[in-house]
């Protein structure tokens, strides 16, 4: 914004060591945990507000001095949190294992949800081997409409075409299908 | 969950509602908790969330938002910096004192919320400013508190959000300029502007059009289209409750900053700021 005479000029935002110690940190990490977070929400828009959280959180509390992997365990505990409260509140129940996680956003040794340090270099693999692996237990026309719809991203008229079945049908099918597939992973999780 | 036939009809009509979530995952847009009904479903939009979600979690995100975001942390980041070195609760600190360099100040994001700081998290740059531009004995109350303030100071301009046509009686759009986000909402031909950001912890409020409120997904406060807590406890006592919850939102909140808004020649505007 640009400066009058009437008023002080604007603080210009500081170029110091705290700044460039949270850009670097912002750098190397925006882009896994924005795909960490978007694995689990499935949409642009709310990914983009949770990594927003996230890392805004992060100039609040993390500690710049803390060693590379401890700063990459608290991004993604944070996340997890951020993703849990997400599920809870937005739809009123527990869907994510990582909501005994205290608030508060420190890193609570004693409790480690689900992601572990081999779910952090490539945080987008796991999700999609799970879905695979899901995918893979469901009845073939079960399947097959999710396919549709979720890999190949078509509209439930094109799936429906492409089914031979009516749009109507192909609704309760994709329908069915979710029902079991939470199914399945509800049994999965114990 | 059972995973068991239902009465035919009930399905058909509970598979075409949850379709319109599935459609907007589909989509990569916003999903409307609306669209769930029950337990059963919230689970299952989990699942479909992870289905849509790993097919295109190889992407990156958009390169605006990566630089968006990174001006909010370092506004965010300069607001901590700036009250670490004025010291916000001892206005005549003498000039040259030295104060530790490097040991961050903790602050709550309610504190900074309430404070205008919060405008860093949520409302981004230009409201930031402005705090720190006031110093310690500014009102910065009113920043997050009430209409009369304005959201942004200076240099500010009208920026275009939507039109009339797209902004029926009863809805709502949501907004993003380079200092802050909200929505604009049409309460029954009266349009008005909102900040989007939960006065609680900043996250991004929800309009549910069922209920004419700002809802916010993490920890449940309700605002209603004058900005004010909806579902507090101060209105539980006066109402009797609030038809769009089952409980009173536990705590005290400070109402939505308002974006001065106008509406010409079929355009929404509201006044906002260039970073």
């Amino acid at each position: 914004m640009a400066s009058r005479p009437d008023r002080p000029p604007a603080t210009p935002v500081p170029d110091g060591p705290v700044r460039g110690r949270f850009e670097e940190i912002y750098d190397a990490h925006v882009v896994p945990i924005y795909r960490y977070i978007y694995a689990r929400v499935g949409n642009r828009p709310d990914a983009e507000d949770l990594t927003a959280q996230v890392f805004l959180r992060a100039v609040e509390a993390l500690d710049t001095t803390r060693d590379d992997a401890q700063i990459v365990s608290w991004l993604y505990r944070v996340s997890q949190n951020a993703i849990a409260d997400h599920w809870r509140a937005f739809y009123r129940l527990p869907l994510v294992a990582a909501d005994q996680v205290a608030p508060g956003w420190e890193p609570a040794d004693s409790a480690e949800p689900m992601a572990t340090t081999a779910d952090e270099p490539e945080a987008d693999l796991p999700a999609r081997s799970r879905v695979t692996a899901l995918l893979a237990r469901l009845p073939e026309n079960y399947r097959r409409v999710l396919e549709l719809r979720f890999i190949e991203r078509l509209s439930v008229a094109e799936t429906a075409e492409q089914m031979g079945i009516s749009r109507g049908n192909a609704k309760v099918l994709q329908y069915r299908a979710l029902r079991r597939a939470a199914l399945l992973e509800g049994s999965a999780d114990g | 969950m059972a995973d068991r036939p239902r009465d035919p009809q009930h399905e058909i009509e509970a598979a075409d509602r949850f379709d319109r979530y599935l459609d907007a995952l589909v989509e990569d847009r916003r999903p409307s908790p609306e669209d769930i009904t029950g337990t059963d479903e919230a689970r299952m939009a989990g699942t479909a969330a992870e289905l849509a979600g790993a097919t295109a979690a190889r992407d990156a995100p958009d390169p605006a938002f990566v630089e968006q975001l990174r001006r909010r942390m370092r506004q965010a980041d300069a607001g901590i910096a700036s009250l670490r070195e004025r010291p916000p609760f001892s206005p005549d600190a003498t000039v040259g004192t030295t104060v530790p360099a490097v040991r961050r100040i903790r602050l709550s994001r309610r504190a900074l919320l309430q404070g205008g700081i919060g405008a860093a998290a949520g409302l981004a740059a230009g409201a930031l400013g402005m705090a720190a531009l006031r110093g310690p004995t500014a009102p910065t109350g009113g920043g997050l508190n009430g209409g009369s303030v304005p959201l942004v100071p200076g240099e500010g301009f009208w920026q275009a959000v939507t039109t009339t046509a797209d902004l029926p009686a009863g809805s709502a759009v949501r907004f993003s300029t380079a200092a802050f986000d909200g929505y604009v909402v049409n309460d029954g031909g009266e349009v008005r502007a909102l900040s989007s950001v939960c006065t609680h912890m900043g996250c991004t409020l929800q309009y549910r059009p069922n209920w004419h409120d700002l809802r916010c997904p993490c920890h449940g406060a309700s605002f209603d289209l004058h900005g004010e807590l909806a579902n507090g406890r101060d209105r539980w006592g006066e109402s009797g409750g609030y038809a769009g919850d089952a409980q009173a939102y536990p705590i005290a909140l400070p109402a939505l900053a308002k974006p001065k808004v106008k509406v010409a020649d079929g355009t929404v505007y509201v006044w906002t700021a260039q970073v």
